[in-house]
């Protein structure tokens, strides 16, 4: 299957700036601004209520913008160009009296696909996520999984140039995660720019190129993945201890906790000369080891109302 | 692209309907009953016949005591009837079984009732009794008025042809009245099989979670529009359904079912009044549907729109209790009221419209609001399924919807 085009080119399939959405007198977004490059895996990470289904509801013409722009492919959304959109919202369902299989050929035939072509990719679709004997029955007669499943299959199945997934693996076991993870990247193979929200890190480890973390409305992290992690500590030594470690002039301690502390370089000493000179102040080191941040850790840090690791 | 998501959705929809059962209930449900009924009314026809037949050939003996004089004695005699002059007799004479009938004619039988006494055969053979009874006394007064011309005239048996004029151009008269009104049935059939089906529609997509995959691949105008024209159809065939029956019964059973003789080439159909009575009716269907519409955009689950539903069929039921005064008194001050009403004012403006008390500046008015209030009402309709029907568990505040248009626009 050929990916399928948008008119025009430029380097941001998805540009959002100034972006504000209030309701009443709620605001829920504040001055967002991001791009997403075309062919790349966005990771759209935020706590619940953070407003990431707010943007892309207004991303995608739902929500009407209290104030700035967003545009895919240089233009505002209209449905019209759902030919070229895999959608996949957090609410999920679909027709669940009817068929499987007729539901998707409908949505297949909404997206520009014949009857045939559509019965065709829905049936071979079925037949890899083992729900070709499913194909005939009431989607409402599915496990949750199971619908799950055909939903996916329903939002990708226009092989679409921008696939925007909310929480995709929200209410999937471990063996249909990993099948859907492989649906994901086959997608993104084919050259479709996803754009995906989930509060799994590791998912978004293994998928994404770039990443914005959302908080209250606000943007408080943007790039990539590494650009994320230097931005909240970037190379840090964790230690196991016991005695008193101070700030020094090559490194502040950027979370105390019980025998367990974090350090943070301020200037390009390497780690064994910090070993060092924690030894020869008297700590008592029995774990000692350097690495960056996970992104799960730093989900935690920045939701979990954990402030001692800001931002540099 | 647009005509073929139209299609589509059409098609869908068009199908999803006549594949479920409760469809195919609810259309077979009434056809079955009219067949029902016919099948009882011609076999009931039948037996009626066998029974006049059967009691045309059958000779039971009877007395009579008439106090009225009108009785023709030697008819009574030829028929095997006595004359008694003691009506205790007469009654004394059936109780012991010595005859079978006995028949007492008052002295004024058009003011006093015809008593008959009889020996029990069955409550459907015993009627047989007062049809000889009554027959009798008619033959009796048939002899004493010794013409058959002016019997038949005494029993009412005339026909009257009359001839109005308009401007000195022959009035259609009742010919001209019954097909403008045929829109006002075709109205009331569309709006009551189709309306819970137009306010369940909407609420479908709300309650299965599938209005943002919904919207984010059709244009909400085209969902709507194509949900309106596939329950159109799924009615139109819902109604050549109900039909049927009553079609196959007036060619193959009319005789049976004593169906009159209609001959539709006396119908008159006058070009103004058909033209604005199926304008009336178009507008009328496009203001309801859209107001269902709203309706189900707003309202969480079907069982909470129920009592706005039931409303809006009050809308269209009202106007009968009036209808008398609609025909008598057009210019009535209600009258006008629930002509201009949006939604009094379909079945207003096609009574009237039929009766021929609708000017042309009345049906101007008429015509031009209903389409101006159907497009406003489609327009909010299709505003408040847009942002309304991801407010999935909720009521939504139709203000704050329809707010939503008024906040500041993106910049493009």
């Amino acid at each position: 299957m050929s990916s399928a085009t948008l008119a025009g080119r430029s380097e941001a399939l998805v540009h959002i700036e100034g972006f504000k959405m209030a309701f009443a007198n709620h605001v829920v977004i504040e001055d967002l601004s991001f791009d997403i490059n075309r062919g790349e895996t966005f990771g759209f990470l935020g706590s619940n209520g953070s407003g990431k289904t707010t943007t892309i509801r207004a991303l995608l013409g739902i929500y009407q913008p209290t104030a700035g722009t967003l545009h895919i492919d240089g233009r505002v959304f209209r449905p019209e160009d759902g030919r070229q959109l895999g959608y996949l919202p957090e609410e999920r369902g679909l027709y669940k009296k009817e068929s499987v299989i007729d539901v998707m050929v409908y949505f297949g035939r909404l997206k520009g696909l014949s009857r045939q072509g559509a019965k065709s990719w829905s049936l071979q679709y079925l037949e890899r996520t083992d729900l070709a004997d499913k194909a005939s029955v009431r989607l409402d007669k599915l496990s949750s999984g199971q619908q799950q499943k055909v939903q996916l299959g329903v939002t990708i199945m226009n092989n679409p140039e921008l696939l925007i997934l909310d929480e995709p693996t929200k209410g999937f076991d471990p063996v249909n995660r990993n099948l859907l993870m492989q649906i994901i990247e086959d997608q993104k193979r084919a050259g479709s720019t996803v754009m995906m929200v989930t509060h799994q890190m590791d998912e978004v480890e293994r998928l994404c190129d770039r990443v914005i973390l959302l908080k209250d409305g606000r943007s408080v992290a943007y790039g990539t993945i590494n650009e994320v992690q230097d931005l909240y500590g970037g190379r840090t030594i964790r230690v196991r201890y016991s005695g008193t470690i101070s700030d020094s002039p090559h490194y502040l301690v950027t979370l105390r906790e019980r025998n367990y502390a974090e350090l943070k370089f301020t200037d390009s000493s390497d780690e064994s000369a910090i070993l060092r000179e924690l030894v020869e102040s008297g700590v008592e080191i029995r774990e000692f080891n350097t690495g960056k941040l996970s992104l799960n850790e730093i989900f935690l840090r920045v939701y979990g109302g954990d402030n001692s690791t800001k931002p540099i | 692209m647009r005509s073929h998501n139209l299609r589509t959705v059409i098609s869908f929809e068009v199908h999803r309907t006549i594949t479920k059962r409760r469809f195919w209930i609810a259309t077979l449900i009434v056809p079955l009953a009219i067949a029902i009924v016919f099948g009882l009314v011609v076999a009931s026809s039948n037996a009626t016949q066998s029974s006049l037949a059967a009691q045309k050939s059958v000779n039971f003996s009877f007395a009579y005591h008439d106090a009225s004089g009108v009785i023709n004695k030697a008819l009574m005699h030829r028929l095997g009837g006595v004359e008694l002059t003691s009506v205790s007799t007469g009654i004394g004479e059936v109780r012991a079984g010595r005859i079978d009938a006995f028949f007492e004619y008052p002295a004024n039988p058009i003011k006093e009732q015809i008593r008959v006494f009889g020996k029990d055969v069955g409550i459907f053979n015993n009627s047989k009794y007062a049809n000889v009874a009554t027959e009798l006394l008619q033959a009796s007064a048939d002899q004493k008025i010794a013409s058959a011309k002016l019997a038949t005239l005494a029993r009412g048996g005339v026909k009257v042809d009359t001839t109005t004029y308009i401007n000195g151009v022959t009035a259609p008269g009742i010919k001209g009245l019954v097909p403008p009104l045929i829109y006002l049935v075709v109205f009331y059939l569309v709006i009551v099989l189709l309306g819970n089906q137009m306010l369940n529609s909407t609420l479908e997509e709300k309650e299965n979670r599938v209005t943002e995959m919904i919207l984010t691949t059709v244009d909400p105008n085209t969902l709507i529009i194509g949900k309106i024209l596939s329950l159109f159809t799924a009615g139109l065939l819902q109604m050549a359904i109900f039909a049927s029956p009553v079609i196959i019964g007036y060619v193959f059973f009319r005789s049976s079912l004593n169906l009159p003789n209609l001959n539709l080439s006396n119908l008159v159909f006058n070009a103004r009044s058909m033209s604005v009575g199926a304008l009336v009716l178009l507008g009328g269907f496009v203001l309801f549907t859209g107001t269902l519409v709203a309706i189900g955009a707003v309202m969480p689950t079907a069982k909470e729109a129920a009592g706005f539903f039931g409303v809006m069929m009050a809308m269209i039921f009202i106007p009968f209790y009036i209808s008398s005064l609609i025909v008598s008194h057009p210019s009535a001050f209600i009258v006008q009221v629930f002509t201009f009403f949006p939604y009094t004012a379909p079945v207003t403006g096609m009574i009237r419209n039929g009766f021929g008390s609708l000017s042309p500046i009345e049906s101007a008015i008429l015509i031009v609001e209903q389409f101006s209030f159907g497009y406003v009402v489609l327009r909010i309709a299709v505003q408040l399924f847009r942002s309304g029907s991801i407010e999935y568990t909720k009521k939504v505040s139709i203000r704050g919807a329809l707010g939503m248009r008024n906040t500041k626009n993106q910049r493009s």
